[in-house]
């Protein structure tokens, strides 16, 4: 027995640390590592009926990435032009929805972090609340609100402001509101966390020196929340490109995001190894684009989740 | 009562990867003594309470416990009851809870863990203290109870790690006397951690200076104190000041030392390196502040010592007049206040004095840092 | 000044930002009160309960929230054990390991929901085939399917919740109890567990919520569970409820209802805490718990107190209230207005075939007179000309509830063509 395994059940007990091994690699390897690659393994084969699995026809082949972007062979088309049109859709969609949190939560945040009293409890529990609350109903209470005959298209069209009611559905508008709306909670806590441990005497010294606001958060403020803003842009990135009841919900009929077309392919189409594949190329690219805005930024892994 | 069990270290090695925490101890503690191990931090002293413990697994040697090797044994079966630096004292439980921890883990019933609790907490005069929870106490409340509650293990050993350093000076003077009154009473082996030497030689019956996970000397506190085995125990044990050199003749136990800037001075040689020292030997010797005194200014010898005033201090008990030493290191001179007039020397050149005896020389090694 | 106007901005902005959080929630608990089938805040109509008896009366909603349950507990025993084991692994993994061991365990938590949904699908389904189970085995049923995709990432949480609160924990704490003689279980049981009791119950409240509330990997791995979030999807896509509307009410009570609850608790604990602490040191403990009441300075357990009262008071009309006298005036209001509409758009219609009559293809005279539903800007057929302006007219003028209008009526496409 290798000697660090040996301290490790001398400093545990045998029960206790095997309890705890043995828990902890199911979870990362059983629950975490496997499933991916297993899922990656499953994007290069082809959509087989279940006798034929392990089969001669059970071959390894690029068959389903080379859907995505030329779309079946001997279609129309040169290349796979709606599925890839929705896939760049989500992504832009995704980066404007985190820009948009950031922009709405960075006051929120600042200000809760750097204000004491008693009100910043009550403003806090009521920003958690309605996370307590089911995101299809999060989902739902926006579509009342920005349907037809919502309670906006009322107001608007009440007021005189506009003649005819506006189809915030159809316009997306609706869907990225309710983006927003979904992960506010995940922007703001991780910038708050870190904006709260920044001295306010900071603050008032670079307003001592005569630093206008604008320049106080430039110079001192952002640059200490950088942790913060990355592990909520990072969150509110991955999570609204990987949303999947919002479209639904909000979504107009014409607009698909892209994780809806891996739910037809999955339950409509039943062809998992496509599906599988559409989940790798999100998650991919995904990942890749949130190291390369941590690399530009300079930011490091160990940040998240704080 | 009995003579209580003794404790063995035998050529105790302990390693850290390449990191030697301990160096081949070897310490024979008997039974029923109050026994302390003495060094600066980083010694590894701690490092051979958690081995006797249990925590530790030796690398090499053993740790024998009432002649009983503790191979394989781990903390919860050994006779000993630990207390911890930070008293780790269970923050959630009442006083008494912690107190009867032991006997709730052998599935005694809470009446008599409740009975159990309330002696000790009168032996440690805590009477009606214990429905508080640890926070509620004092720093000394909290002390004792964790003494307590280590009793109430009823252990043959009593590991003790540094227990007094959180506490103020005059709670841990208070506590030094309390804690050697507890050990009489309850008559075991009590193995005390400290980096503070005053701790050690007031209550201990001996004491193993440490350095580096190396025991320099093992002794009572006159032997330690007036008989240093190496340079370190004289540097680290009381405050002591050095004269460096070389031997330049061995009379029995005496030897002369040309010092690099005092001159030749006489000394006695220690008696752990009687025989050992040879001349020609790079050495150095001791002489404590209180064992120097002023000599009529231009008196030459053997057992004289002429220096520069740099400045001087009245400590109140004593005057101290500190003098151009060697090395960058001052001699210190300790004159008792016994209502004597005091002129201020500055500047002067003064001619101190000591007995032959009060010097004691060991071979060259490394000092304490201050 | 200057900071009077910053002052008031900030306010403002609050203000904005919490309609924008808050304000859904109110409207649809409020829709759920009015009495027309689409659930609508405006016009409000009658006072009624009915969409409650609906939902207590659908058996899809029952069921999905027995499975839920179900799945909750599941999950909340799986995340939360795996999540101290992860992170009680943290604290002591071989320091070059620990970046490495981070990302795995928090990388859950980035990992879009679908994906995870999909490769547990997949894993497990494969592990199925390799064991050579059948299709009904227990590990492809959708309970435990769902149990395991969702403990993937909430472990992750837990996991954060429970490390935060495992770094102000002494270990000498459990070498203590070692020492004094207890095992390593009865140390983690007596010593290490209480210390994590708190967290463990926020790990849990998080894990059961998550769980709860979890649709993008439930939605591939239920089976032949279908936790109420998917019932609801369901139904929220195929054609909307006030019933629901009945339930996120609910939800919202109950959800400020143990928000208050657990801030009175806290509160309650500080006022204890400091009369015990005050007590200590006047030697009299007992008697200065006793003192502070619960309500005493307790604004949260007061507000708490208001809100059950309102809501007894609430459930006890709802159960002698009838809206039927309502419900049947409105109705009979609506067909008056109805057979008005007709009237007009018969008497326009005549008018209309006049117009185009005398003025032949001129375009622009066909413009409909109607401000409901969508307007001529939508309706392509207002720019073909005259002859098929009715047409959508008709759709968009009836009182039509469907949240899309008229817009998505094929025929107003295909008039164009016609």
């Amino acid at each position: 027995m290798p000697s660090f395994l040996k301290d490790f059940f001398n400093r545990n007990g045998t029960l206790m640390g095997s309890l705890m091994l043995g828990l902890v690699l199911f979870w990362t390897v059983g629950l975490i590592i496997l499933p991916q690659l297993s899922m990656l393994d499953f994007s290069f084969r082809p959509n087989l009926p279940p006798p034929e699995i392990g089969g001669p026809k059970d071959v390894y082949t690029l068959e389903n990435y080379k859907y995505l972007v030329f779309g079946p062979e001997g279609g129309s088309q040169d290349y796979n032009a709606v599925d890839l049109k929705v896939f760049f859709r989500t992504l832009v969609a995704a980066v404007c929805v985190t820009i948009f949190n950031l922009i709405l939560c960075y006051p929120i945040a600042y200000y809760l972090g750097q204000t004491k009293g008693n009100h910043i409890r009550i403003l806090a529990l009521m920003l958690i609340i309605p996370y307590w609350i089911n995101e299809i109903l999060r989902a739902f209470a926006l579509r009342i609100i920005f349907g037809e005959s919502g309670v906006l298209n009322t107001i608007l069209v009440g007021s005189g402001i506009f003649d005819t009611p506006f189809d915030f559905i159809r316009n997306d508008i609706a869907l990225y509101a309710g983006l927003g709306y979904a992960y506010i909670l995940l922007m703001i806590f991780p910038i708050y966390n870190v904006i709260e441990s920044l001295d306010h005497n900071q603050i008032e010294a670079a307003r001592d020196l005569g630093a206008p606001w604008w320049r106080i958060h430039k110079r001192v403020v952002i640059p200490y929340a950088k942790p913060g803003i990355s592990s909520g842009c990072t969150m509110v990135f991955m999570l609204s490109a990987g949303a999947l009841a919002a479209p639904q919900i909000l979504g107009g009929p014409s607009s698909l995001w892209f994780t809806q077309l891996i739910y037809q392919q999955f339950n409509d189409n039943s062809d998992w190894p496509q599906g599988a594949a559409y989940a790798v190329v999100l998650l991919v690219t995904c990942i890749l684009l949130v190291l390369a805005v941590m690399r530009l930024f300079k930011v490091n892994m160990g940040d998240i989740g704080k | 009562m009995s003579a209580g069990v003794g404790v063995d270290l035998e050529n105790l090695w302990i390693r850290f990867g390449d990191f030697v925490a301990v160096r081949d101890a070897n310490v024979h503690i008997k039974g029923g003594d109050f026994f302390s191990f003495l060094g600066p931090s980083g010694c590894g002293k701690t490092t051979i309470l958690r081995a006797v413990s249990g925590f530790l697994e030796p690398s090499e040697g053993n740790v024998l416990i009432g002649g009983n090797n503790m191979k394989g044994i781990g903390p919860n079966k050994r006779p000993t009851a630990l207390i911890f630096q930070n008293l780790a004292l269970f923050p959630l439980m009442k006083v008494w809870e912690n107190i009867s921890f032991s006997m709730e883990i052998a599935g005694a019933s809470a009446k008599e863990r409740r009975k159990r609790a309330d002696e000790l907490l009168d032996m440690i005069a805590l009477s009606d203290q214990g429905d508080k929870l640890p926070s509620e106490l004092s720093g000394g409340q909290r002390q004792r109870v964790a003494i307590a509650r280590a009793l109430c293990a009823e252990p043959d050993v009593l590991l003790l790690d540094e227990p007094l350093s959180a506490l103020d000076l005059k709670l841990r003077q208070h506590m030094r006397t309390e804690l050697r009154e507890i050990q009489k009473r309850v008559g075991i082996t009590f193995i005390y951690i400290t980096h503070d030497q005053g701790e050690a030689l007031t209550m201990s019956d001996d004491i193993a200076v440490m350095r580096a996970g190396v025991i320099d000397q093992i002794g009572d506190g006159k032997t330690i104190y007036n008989d240093p085995a190496t340079a370190f125990a004289a540097s680290f044990v009381g405050e002591n000041n050095v004269f460096r050199g070389k031997v330049l003749e061995v009379n029995g136990n005496e030897a002369l030392i040309r010092t690099n800037r005092s001159g030749d001075l006489r000394s006695r040689i220690s008696t752990a390196n009687l025989g050992k020292l040879a001349v020609g030997d790079d050495a150095m010797m001791f002489i404590r502040p209180e064992a120097l005194d002023l000599a009529p200014t231009g008196t030459k010898g053997e057992n004289f010592v002429t220096a520069q005033v740099t400045h001087e201090e009245f400590e109140g008990n004593t005057f101290n007049i500190f003098m151009e030493g060697d090395g960058g290191k001052e001699i210190k001179v300790a004159i008792p206040n016994h209502g004597q007039s005091f002129d201020d020397h500055t500047g002067q050149a003064m001619t101190l004095e000591y007995e032959v005896d009060n010097a004691v020389a060991v071979p060259a090694g490394e000092l304490a840092a201050e | 000044m200057n900071n009077s106007i910053i002052r008031i901005s900030i306010w403002v902005y609050l203000a904005i930002f919490f309609i924008y959080l808050l304000g859904p929630l109110v409207i649809m608990s409020i829709t759920a009160f009015n009495s027309p089938s689409f659930p609508r805040a405006t016009p409000w109509e009658c006072l009624t309960f009915e969409w409650f008896s609906a939902l207590f009366q659908d058996e899809r909603i029952l069921n999905g929230i027995k499975n839920s349950i179900l799945v909750g507990i599941g999950t909340i025993i799986l995340s939360v054990s795996m999540g101290l084991a992860g992170a009680l692994m943290l604290t002591q993994i071989w320091p070059k390991l620990r970046a490495t061991y981070y990302t795995i365990i928090i990388a859950p938590i980035l990992i879009p929901g679908v994906v995870l949904g999909i490769s547990t699908l997949v894993f497990w389904d494969r592990i199925n085939r390799m064991l050579g189970l059948g299709a009904d085995s227990f590990l492809s049923n959708g309970l435990f399917l769902t149990i395991i995709g969702q403990s993937t990432f909430i472990a992750s949480y837990c996991m954060l919740v429970l490390v935060a609160r495992l770094q102000r924990y002494d270990l000498a704490l459990t070498e203590a109890a070692l020492d004094l003689g207890a095992t390593h279980a009865q140390a983690f049981r007596k010593i290490l567990l209480p210390f994590m009791r708190p967290a463990l119950a926020s790990a849990a409240v998080l894990a059961f919520l998550a769980s709860f509330e979890n649709y993008n990997t439930t939605t591939f791995t239920f089976g032949e569970y279908p936790t109420l979030t998917i019932e609801l999807a369901q139904k929220v896509r195929y054609g909307i409820t006030p019933a629901i509307s009945a339930l996120a009410f609910m939800i919202v009570v109950l959800t400020v209802f143990a928000a208050l609850f657990n801030e009175a608790n806290i509160k309650r604990k500080e006022v204890i805490a400091k009369a015990r602490k005050e007590g200590a040191t006047v030697g009299d403990v007992t008697s200065g718990v006793k003192l502070p009441g619960f309500f005493t300075g307790n604004a949260a357990a007061i507000t708490l107190v208001v809100f059950a009262v309102a809501t007894i008071a609430v459930i006890g009309t709802a159960t002698v209230y009838s809206p039927k006298q309502c419900i049947a005036n409105v109705q009979e209001q609506k067909r008056l207005e109805t057979q008005k509409r007709i009237q007009e758009l018969r008497d326009q219609r005549k008018r209309d075939a006049e117009a185009a009559g005398q003025a032949g293809g001129a375009t622009g005279a066909a413009k409909p007179s109607n401000n409901s539903g969508f307007g001529g800007v939508f309706a392509p057929g207002t720019l073909q000309g005259g002859d098929q302006g009715t047409a959508p007219a008709d759709d968009a003028g009836s009182s039509n509830n469907s949240g899309f209008g008229g817009v998505f009526a094929p025929n107003n496409i295909n008039g164009a063509d016609n």
